[in-house]
Parts: C-alpha cells; structure tokens; sequence
C-alpha cells in the first residue's frame, strides 16, 4: 500500500469552492429527480406546484416523486459515507458494504422478519436489518482474516462468499412467496420506489446514529491511514477510531438497506470519485461523500426512470452497472499483494 | 493437497499404474482409483435419474422405466415422460457434465482452483448474451450464438481489467465478480424492457433454472457436449503435461500457450452452450472438478470424472427443487448458489492456509 506522509493539501478556499459546486450538483439532482420520470413535469411546472398555482393532476405527479428524492439522498448519503469509513477503516479500496456482504445481511434479515410476520411491519424492518447487517459483515469479516491478515483481496471474497449464499436466500424466500413479498420483488434488486415517509422516518434515527459516528471517528481515520504504528506514535486511539468506524459504516448501511434493498457499488465508487477531487483528508473526504453520494444515487435512479419508460429499471440494477466498472479499475491499479 | 509424485523418477515399478495396450501402437495409463469412481458416480447418477423420474404423484413406477423411455408408454406416463420429466432431467445432465468439463478445464490451464468459469464472470456473461439474443433479437440471432458472444465478452474484459490476463488468481476473481455484476445488472435492463414484470424470466437469466426445457434444449447441450469429446480426447495429454508448469511444458512438446489458449477457448464453448439451455447456473464448474480431485488424489485435470460429477451435482440438486418441501418449485440455480457458495468459502479458507491468495 502507498503511504504517504503528508496528505496533498487542498487549500481552504478550494475546499470552500468544491463544497458550493457539490451542493449545487445535489441541488441539480434534486430537481432533476423531480422533473423527470413517466411523465416529465417541466421545471417551471415543479415551481408551479410548490407556488402552489399548479393544477391537482401535475401537483400529484410531483409531490409522488417528493419522497423517493428524499430517500435517494438519504440512501445515497449513508451508503457513500458507509463506504468511506470502511475503506478508510480497513485501508483497503475495494472495501464497500456491498462487497463486503454487509447489505446482503440486512437484506436477508428484512426477508426473513417479512416472512414470518408478513408485510405491514416495513417500518419495523429496520431493526431486523441491524443485526443482520451486523453478523453478516462479523461472518465476512471472519472468514476474510482466516490463517493471517486481511489481506485487501480476501476480504472482498470472503464479502462475495457471504453476499453469493445470503442473496441466494433472499432471493428463495422473496421467490416462494409471491403474495407476501409483491412489494419487494423491486426492494430485493435495490429501488427508491414505492417508499413513504414513513420507511424514512423509522431509518432516520439509525442513519443518523451512524453519521454522528461517523464524525467523531473522522479525524481519526486521518491517523490510520498512516498505519497502525505510526497512527499509535501519533497518540491516535486506533482501536476506539477503528470500531466506532466499522459500527458507524455497518449502522448506515442497515438504515439504507432496510429502506431501499441492497444497493451494490454506491460505497465503493464514490470514495474513488472523492478521493481523486478532494485528496485523503478525511475531514474533507465525509462531507464530500455526503454530496457525491445522493448525486450519484439520484442521477442513477433519474437514468432508471427514463431509460426503459414507461416503466422504470431498478435503481440498484443502475448503480450496478455504473459503479463495477470503478472495482475494475480499482482492481487494475492494485499493486500485487501476496 | 497430497498429490502423490508421478514423474518418471520416482515412478518405482511397484507402484506404477496398470496399462491398457492395444497392439503395440496404444498404451494407455490406467488409474484403477479413477475408473472405480467414475463407475461409482454413473451408478449414482443412475440412482438420481431414476428417483427423478418416478418420485412424486405423476411418478413413473421403476419397473416400467424401461419401457416408457424405450417409447413403449401410454397416457399419463407417456406425457410425464416426453413432456415434463424426461427433457428436464436430459437437460440436467448434459448442463451438468458440460459445466463440469468447462471448470477441469479452465481450473488446470489456469492453475486456478478458482478459476472456474462461474466465479470469473463467465456464466454471467453468457447469461447476458442469451437474454439479448432471446428477448431483443428474437430470431435474429441463435440463442447459443449469443451465449457465446456474451461469454467471450465478458472473458475479454475481465482479462484487460486485470492488467495480468488471467495468471493473478485474486485480481481474476475480483475482476470477475465486477463483469458478473455488470452483466447481470444489463440482463435486468433487457428483460425489465422487453419482458415486463415476469420475475420468473428474470431469475431464469439471472440464476439459472430447468424448468420447461424441451427435446431441443437436450438435443443443444449433448450435441454441444458430443462434439467436444474429439477434441477433449486431443487436449488431455497437454493439458495434463501443462499442469507441471509452462518451461516443462514447452520443453516436453507440448506449447502452453497452445494448450491453454485451446482448453479456454473449448471451456467458453461448453459453458456458453449450458448457459444457452439452462441459464447461468452457478458453482457447478467450480465443484465438480474439485470433488473429482478429492476423490481420485490423482494428478491431471480429471476431465471424464469432473463431467460425471458435474452431471451428478446438476441432476442431484434438481431433484432436490422438484421434490423437496423447501425447493418447491425455486429456480436450480439458487439451490447451487447456496450449497456452491458454503463450498467457495470452505474453500477460500483452504487456500489462504496453504498461501496461494
């Protein structure tokens, strides 16, 4: 792995120009969830709606798309920030708690809780894909470190092992019950459809968790990154930097899973597009990926909704589609490890 | 892995294998450990086709198997026979043994008890191609042909990501799971465009499935499977000589790139021909020849015993989704994705103690 002593430095006023840019993109995105879909509502209808002088059929075509934009930015959000703390934790680029099987589990922990207590309790799922999130990334986490150290390719392995035979599961039971699961044959593939405040008022609260961990872990990714013996010279509390990140980053990935279905490759691409904006500051690097992440989560789902119109693909089958090429390049620039 | 020594030198005369002589221009090397395996798992492949055959309530009784599928069967039989069973459990075994072989070929050329198709993206890629070729050029193109295409696509980029073409076994397999990815997320937006909502077709192209599969379907893979035994027979020499290394390899007259551009280039036709008929069914090319290298502890890439056993796999787990209460009418291809996937991380561990990742 290449160490470096000093990070580039990005000055402040740069970091001050970057951030407007990227809250202007995100505005842009946001607005572009809201034009566009099945029936394209042009921008001055949108102003029309939230005037309030638009007629009731366009005001209901709008005000439908208000909460999947919601959700997008809070899934893309938590998803990206999820992916920057476990790859700053583990200090391995390909690390994304897709890979990593951690949205597999909670993907198959909502599935299971669905089954055995039937589809009125979305709200509730949240709390079933907690532990599920948890132990599936514990379970990754230990085969990957089996006979050594984690190296950077075993851990994304391990991660497929676990995601391949719990997808597999989710996949069975969503399959064989056709009545229960009908509003989540789109969930299971990942899909900002169909879901009301309600699913993002009950995440909130474990989205929110994870990012206010994740702001106390901040400074001290800096100092891992330098490795464990430096970061421990530096006086850096390692171990206490490195659990509230893997806490944090599997806390976000359950609330986005819970809310939206497993989405792959958000969290491994956008630290790569971050990275290559802002340099390796992490204090630079979560606020970024709060910004790139919704853009890319909404640009993608605006792509699903136009591409295959009238009806729409997916948003995970998008991300997917865009974000593997980033693990291929990412696999490219690997150095040989073993 | 006790691989017992089998170069000349230490080849002592009482323990070298028996040799089949014909006239004085054919000897072969016979290794009675193989043979008795091989003739273990046709029995037991036997066994499964059977219960296959006459499990359930359209059953057809033991006795009279024989004679149905000998054309003598009436009504009920007749139908379950020709219509339901017998093409299903045709397609099985075929999908099964030209899986098996694809994987014993491509784990030895590449000496890569990971580098099996599946794993590397290869049935992913394959399962895109035929979703193309069925749904968006109906008729234009033969399902197989775009199988192929889809295949050697994905084998392409898999090869340039890596930045080391296929030698890397963690890069290839990183790499692979980025294709499959990929390729599964194009096979999605092909039949969310042309196949609306009909989430059975989805996860026939996406995991693999036997269901309603015909005469012709049966008719692809074992031609597929037939016409590969004459050059099967051709490379097993190389690639068996190819397993001791490149220089010794080239050394001994048979070039290894030859042999492996030949082997990979027939695995992609086997495995894009099962993907063609059954979709992309997962972990059988991967198993198969390493439970055939379990159980013989011989050298060689196990070609004859790997396709029995992936037969075996195939039929076997689709027996359990017919018959089973949990596999009631679930795609196959699930059913090895999770059995399959329990095995790839036994077999991860496995490796890393040895120090091959």
């Amino acid at each position: 792995m290449r160490t470096r002593t000093t990070p580039p430095r990005t000055g402040p006023a740069r970091a001050v120009l970057m951030l407007g840019a990227g809250a202007a993109a995100l505005a842009g995105a946001v607005l572009l969830s809201l034009v566009a879909g099945g029936r394209p509502t042009p921008v001055p209808e949108v102003w029309g709606v939230l005037a309030g002088t638009a007629d009731p059929y366009v005001t209901t075509v709008v005000e439908s798309r208000v909460p999947r934009t919601v959700l997008g930015v809070l899934v893309g959000a938590a998803l990206a920030l999820a992916g920057t703390l476990m790859q700053g934790v583990t200090r391995n680029p390909l690390a994304d708690p897709g890979l990593l099987g951690v949205n597999a589990g909670a993907a198959a922990a909502v599935v299971t809780a669905t089954a055995l207590f039937g589809p009125t309790s979305v709200a509730a799922t949240v709390w079933w894909a907690l532990p599920g999130a948890l132990l599936a990334g514990l379970a990754a986490y230990a085969v990957g470190s089996r006979g050594g150290d984690a190296g950077l390719v075993r851990l994304v392995l391990a991660g497929a092992v676990v995601s391949a035979v719990l997808m597999a599961y989710v996949q069975a039971i969503a399959l064989s019950m056709p009545d229960t699961f009908d509003s989540y044959r789109y969930w299971v593939v990942g899909s900002l459809a169909g879901r009301g405040f309600d699913v993002i008022g009950s995440v909130l609260p474990v989205v929110g968790a994870g990012l206010v961990l994740a702001l106390l872990a901040m400074s001290g990714l800096n100092a891992l990154a330098l490795g464990e013996e430096a970061a421990t010279a530096t006086g850096a509390n390692t171990a206490w930097t490195r659990s509230a990140g893997l806490v944090a980053g599997v806390l976000l990935a359950a609330g986005a899973t819970a809310a939206a279905g497993p989405i792959a490759f958000v969290g491994l691409a956008v630290p790569h597009v971050v990275r290559a904006l802002v340099g390796v500051d992490f204090r630079l690097q979560v606020p970024f990926a709060l910004l790139v992440g919704p853009v890319l989560l909404l640009l993608a789902d605006v792509a699903g909704r136009t591409v295959v119109r009238p009806t729409e693909l997916m948003v995970g089958v998008v991300t997917a589609f865009i974000g593997a090429p980033v693990l291929l390049y990412a696999v490219r620039k690997m150095r040989t490890t073993s | 892995m006790n691989r017992t020594p089998t170069g000349p030198a230490d080849a002592a005369p009482a323990r070298r294998d028996p040799v089949l002589r014909l006239g004085r221009a054919v000897a072969l090397p016979v290794h009675p450990r193989t043979l008795l395996w091989c003739a273990l798992l046709l029995l037991a492949v036997l066994a499964v086709a059977v219960a296959t055959l006459s499990l359930g309530r359209l059953g057809i009784a033991p006795g009279r198997i024989p004679a149905v599928v000998a054309g003598g069967g009436e009504g009920t039989e007749a139908f379950v026979y020709e219509r339901l069973r017998g093409p299903r459990l045709a397609v099985a075994l075929g999908t099964g043994a030209a899986l098996g072989l694809a994987g014993a070929l491509f784990q030895s050329v590449t000496r890569n008890p990971l580098g099996s198709p599946d794993v590397i993206g290869l049935g992913a890629g394959a399962g895109a191609g035929a979703a193309c070729a069925a749904l968006l050029l109906p008729g234009a193109v033969p399902v197989p042909l775009g199988a192929l295409a889809g295949a050697v696509l994905a084998m392409a980029v898999v090869a340039l990501a890596t930045g080391t073409g296929l030698r890397h076994p963690g890069r290839l397999i990183v790499a692979g799971i980025g294709v499959a990815a990929m390729a599964q997320a194009f096979t999605q937006f092909v039949v969310s465009v042309m196949a609306r909502d009909q989430a059975g077709v989805l996860s026939a192209y996406i995991n693999g499935s036997l269901g309603a599969r015909d005469w012709d379907h049966a008719a692809t893979i074992w031609g597929a499977v037939l016409l590969a035994v004459p050059p099967l027979l051709y490379l097993a020499g190389p690639v068996a000589v190819n397993e001791m290394g490149d220089e010794l390899s080239d050394a001994l007259g048979a070039s290894a790139a030859r042999t492996r551009t030949l082997a990979i280039g027939l695995s992609v036709v086997l495995s894009a021909a099962a993907v063609a008929v059954a979709g992309p069914i997962a972990f059988v090319a991967l198993t198969a020849p390493q439970i055939s290298r379990r159980l013989t502890g011989a050298a060689g890439p196990h070609l004859a015993l790997s396709a029995v056993t992936g037969a075996l796999l195939l039929a076997a787990a689709d027996l359990a989704v017919q018959q089973s209460p949990v596999g009631d009418g679930l795609p196959v291809g699930l059913f090895t994705m999770a059995l399959g996937g329990a095995y790839l991380g036994h077999l991860l561990i496995r490796e890393w103690r040895k120090g091959v990742l």
